[in-house]
């Protein structure tokens, strides 16, 4: 399928910490409704990239668009509401909540009622909760966690936290989905049900964004593979390609393969 | 949601409310009801800073400074006449609003323990503010002079309506911050102090939450801090110090257990706590102030914070009423024994 | 006196009271570098110093003998603090530590204040001799004392640091408990040894200070907290809190003279918070010494 429209364009960005160049002038596009992945050695920079997209570790240096508009140097929750949403390689789940109320922290964005209207229950205070509350359950739903939904999250398995955070993420009914190692430490039916969801999510529409080490869920499940190694881009592509890819092979094995 | 959890919350009220409404009439000892309006004058306090503290995780000490200047303001501009008290309050409320905003716009964007020691700082320069600017304030000597409270045309005259006056408050500020927790709001102060990385993620602006619940608990510890004032008919410096932040702290390590009404719980337990310690001890020792009550209250946070960090209030909800009740007929026998220190003086009625 | 002398005489009882701000901020670090606790209880070895050293003279002791064992006092206390009230707690956390230390202040203040009864008190000057002047001020002998303090332990503590293997091995234990744990590096002793040496230091701080102010059971908490803020703007390290305690030594000073004496700590505190948010502004005037973990 042609998507020719960009969602995200990124053009130059660097990121130092201290005396490491953790992202050397990477550019790059996503277009939109696609599956795109980016891979690449340990301490390649690639979750540095999606803080720098999502605003957490602002780059130093460059420009990142997301659906024509600029959004470097704004704050983590600006870009958030603008329609991008992660989840994270350490799931970074509330506790204190329970899976469903986690689900619905996604909907914040899509909600309005400020504190007072919380405090003295004014207004559209209940009608806002009951369709915040539904379109959890069911985003829940979808993913297999509707029977878990009043549960504390220190009770789920590892393959369920990850599903809560990607709940949450699309609670916010992104227009970019950035998931950051989504599958590790997954057991090979989860990752199956994971690359349904994924393919079900592009086709509507979705434009998805993953970091993986896992190469075989990566490379069946994405229309372009990103190569990144130690700052830099090294390679971009169809999955086919870059998997036969010299530079590639050397960055991850350490030497040239004839 | 199940029907019980549904009606959990209104529930609880409902009993608390009862409570609150019954106990002057099972034991209308004056004693007893000026007791219970400090625990509802401290709980308001305890609640403000359990919320922050606990589910915020804003390490803010300065509610004592807030309290102070709900006392002071409202007592200065009705010793004076300038404003009648109820409008008083009100002046009070918005000042502090405005002082507690520009100062959490800065102090807010400390972390942790940076913060905790910027806000005691805050606590000691109004302290320090308080003595000083005794012209209007009266220094060391206190605030005198203060007239009887009268809010749309009802005077405030006896311990009993006092005692209402409080409790609305109390109730008003935990229904309210109760609320506030079970929504969309309280979800993301919640989980800003859970991961603020994911809490950003999710679009939630967390300075936003931080400085409103840091605005709104500074402007209940005033209010509380007003009615004091017009009860007391008094305010002295050493109401709103350190001693009033150590009690504070216990309320909230010894109710806990990350509940509002837990915290209440700890008011309770320490306002009767430091009145049996008048009472108990005030025979033996030479001096009873705020400092020596300190020796006990510290060694109680320690003996919590080491052997109990959950607090009390896992306890269930019957033992709530049976204390009460006990308290209550140790009181009738110990009529007559109670001591106008620390603050807790009568009105007279 | 001109305005000139005046300037200095203030600027004087800047240095003294910043060398010990600076002695007392030292103690805070050494405790937190080592063991992440805000010690509360700081304030209090201040107090304790000077109390215990004027119950020993009223004992019938002569001064050095007591200012030893005000020292030795201080130093036990601290010890029964860590290894009573900090090292059994079960969730450690800055805060918790933080809250628990200011109930063992309160606690240690209360019964000071329950023994010794609220006056204020004081002991005599260590070098019995007359002022002398400089520059049109007057400068008491005690003043050369606390500076000769300062100096003697900053220095040595310096020195110990960088030239001694314990010490050495402390500042690695500082900076990297696990990787300290990991080389063999006893942790708990050295966090005791850190609580016993900020007793010490503060009581001495305590002592060399009652004959120029009095001391009596409130000394803490101001001296403390002053101390601590020296600490926090000094980034934690020995030399930015000595310079960070001078400093707020000099606005002191200078605030009590040509403000207001009762204005004073209001307005140093005032400007140290607003020095700590502004270095919350992407331009940090000294650099924290970051704690790895």
């Amino acid at each position: 399928m042609e998507k020719e429209e960009a969602i995200l364009e990124v053009a130059g960005i660097s990121k130092r910490f201290g005396g490491i160049l953790a992202l050397n002038r990477i550019s790059l596009c996503l277009e939109k409704g696609c599956i795109v992945s980016m891979i690449g050695p340990n301490g390649a920079g690639k979750t540095t990239f999606v803080n720098a997209v999502t605003g957490i570790r602002p780059p130093d240096r460059g420009e990142i668009n997301f659906q024509g508009e600029a959004i470097s140097g704004l704050p983590a929750h600006c870009i958030a509401s603008k329609g991008i949403s992660r989840t994270f390689q350490l799931e970074e789940l509330f506790g204190s909540l329970t899976v469903l109320e986690n689900a619905m922290v996604g909907c914040h964005t899509r909600s309005h009622c400020g504190i007072f209207r919380c405090g003295f229950r004014l207004g559209a205070f209940r009608s806002e909760e009951k369709r915040m509350s539904e379109e959890a359950m069911e985003v829940l739903s979808i993913l297999g966690l509707n029977q878990k939904a009043c549960d504390s999250i220190s009770t789920l398995s590892l393959g369920e936290r990850k599903l809560v955070g990607v709940a949450r993420a699309l609670c916010m009914r992104p227009k970019l989905l950035l998931l950051d190692e989504p599958v590790g430490g997954l057991a090979a039916h989860e990752i199956r049900k994971f690359v349904t969801l994924i393919e079900g999510l592009a086709k509507d529409g979705l434009s998805i964004f993953i970091i993986e080490h896992n190469m075989g869920f990566v490379m069946s499940i994405s229309e372009k593979v990103i190569v990144l190694n130690q700052g830099a881009k090294i390679a971009e592509g169809p999955p086919a390609e870059v998997k036969r890819n010299k530079v590639v092979i050397k960055a991850y094995i350490g030497e040239e393969v004839p | 949601m199940s029907i019980q959890e549904r009606y959990r919350r209104p529930l609880a009220f409902a009993k608390l409310i009862a409570a609150v409404i019954i106990l002057p009439i099972l034991l209308p000892d004056k004693y007893v009801v000026t007791m219970m309006f400090f625990v509802a004058i401290y709980g308001v306090l305890s609640i403000s800073l359990g919320l922050l503290v606990g589910y915020a995780g804003l390490f803010s000490l300065a509610q004592p400074t807030w309290f102070g200047l709900g006392a002071y303001i409202a007592g200065v501009l009705a010793a004076r006449g300038i404003v009648p008290g109820s409008l008083g309050i009100v002046i009070a409320a918005v000042f502090v609003a405005l002082v507690s905003y520009l100062l959490g716009l800065g102090v807010l964007r400390l972390k942790g323990h940076y913060l905790a020691c910027a806000t005691i700082c805050v606590l000691i320069i109004g302290e320090i503010a308080f003595i000083q600017l005794s012209d209007i304030t009266g220094g060391h000597s206190g605030l005198l002079d203060v007239p009887r409270l009268s809010l749309l045309g009802f005077a405030f005259k006896t311990d009993i309506h006092y005692y209402f006056l409080a409790w609305a408050l109390c109730i008003a500020c935990l229904c309210f911050f109760s609320n506030i927790l079970c929504s969309r709001v309280g979800r993301a102060v919640k989980s800003s102090r859970d991961s603020d990385l994911a809490s950003s993620a999710m679009g939630i602006n967390i300075a936003k939450y931080r400085i409103q619940v840091f605005v709104l608990t500074s402007v209940a510890s005033s209010l509380a801090g007003s009615i004091l004032c017009f009860y007391l008919r008094f305010a002295s410096p050493s109401i709103f110090s350190f001693s009033l932040l150590v009690q504070l702290i216990l309320m909230i390590v010894v109710g806990g257990g990350g509940t509002l009404g837990g915290y209440l719980l700890g008011s309770f337990l320490i306002v009767w706590l430091g009145e049996l310690l008048s009472v108990g001890l005030g025979k033996f020792l030479p001096v009873m102030t705020g400092e020596v009550q300190s020796i006990f209250f510290g060694l109680l946070i320690i003996l919590f914070v080491i052997f109990l960090p959950d607090g009390l209030s896992r306890l269930p909800g019957k033992w709530f009423f049976l204390v009460k009740k006990v308290v209550g007929y140790l009181s009738i026998t110990g009529k007559g024994l109670r001591l106008g220190q620390n603050g807790k003086g009568r009105s007279d009625s | 006196m001109t305005t000139f002398s005046l300037f200095t005489q203030y600027m004087i009882s800047g240095i003294t009271a910043g060398s010990i701000y600076a002695m007392v901020g030292i103690c805070w670090s050494i405790v937190f570098l080592l063991s992440q606790v805000l010690n509360f209880m700081t304030g209090e070895f201040v107090m304790l110093g000077g109390m215990m050293t004027w119950v020993f003279v009223e004992a019938g002791l002569r001064l050095p003998v007591a200012a030893g064992l005000a020292v030795c006092c201080s130093v036990v206390l601290a010890i029964i603090l860590d290894q009573l009230v900090i090292r059994p707690v079960k969730y450690p956390s800055e805060i918790i530590y933080m809250v628990v230390t200011i109930a063992a202040a309160s606690v240690v203040k209360g019964v000071f204040l329950l023994s010794f009864g609220s006056q204020t008190h004081t002991i005599e000057q260590f070098i019995p001799s007359m002022p002398f002047h400089i520059a049109g001020a007057s400068v008491t002998p005690q003043v050369l004392c606390i500076i000769g303090a300062l100096a003697l332990i900053g220095g040595g503590l310096f020195l110990f640091v960088s030239r001694t293997f314990f010490g050495k091995a402390l500042k690695a234990s500082a900076s990297n408990a696990n990787g300290a744990r990991l080389i063999g590096v006893n942790i708990h002793m050295f966090m005791l040894f850190g609580f016993g040496l900020a007793g010490a230091i503060g009581a001495i701080a305590g002592v060399v200070i009652t004959p120029v102010t009095f001391t009596g059971y409130s000394v803490g908490l101001m001296t403390g907290i002053k101390g601590l803020v020296a600490a926090m703007v000094g980034g934690w390290s020995i030399l930015g809190t000595v310079i960070a305690g001078l400093i707020i030594g000099q606005l002191e000073g200078l605030s009590a003279g040509f403000i207001s004496p009762g204005w004073k700590d209001a307005f140093t505190l005032s400007v140290m918070v607003v020095f700590l948010i502004g270095r919350t502004m992407s331009f940090p005037a000294l650099k924290p010494v970051r704690k790895e973990r």
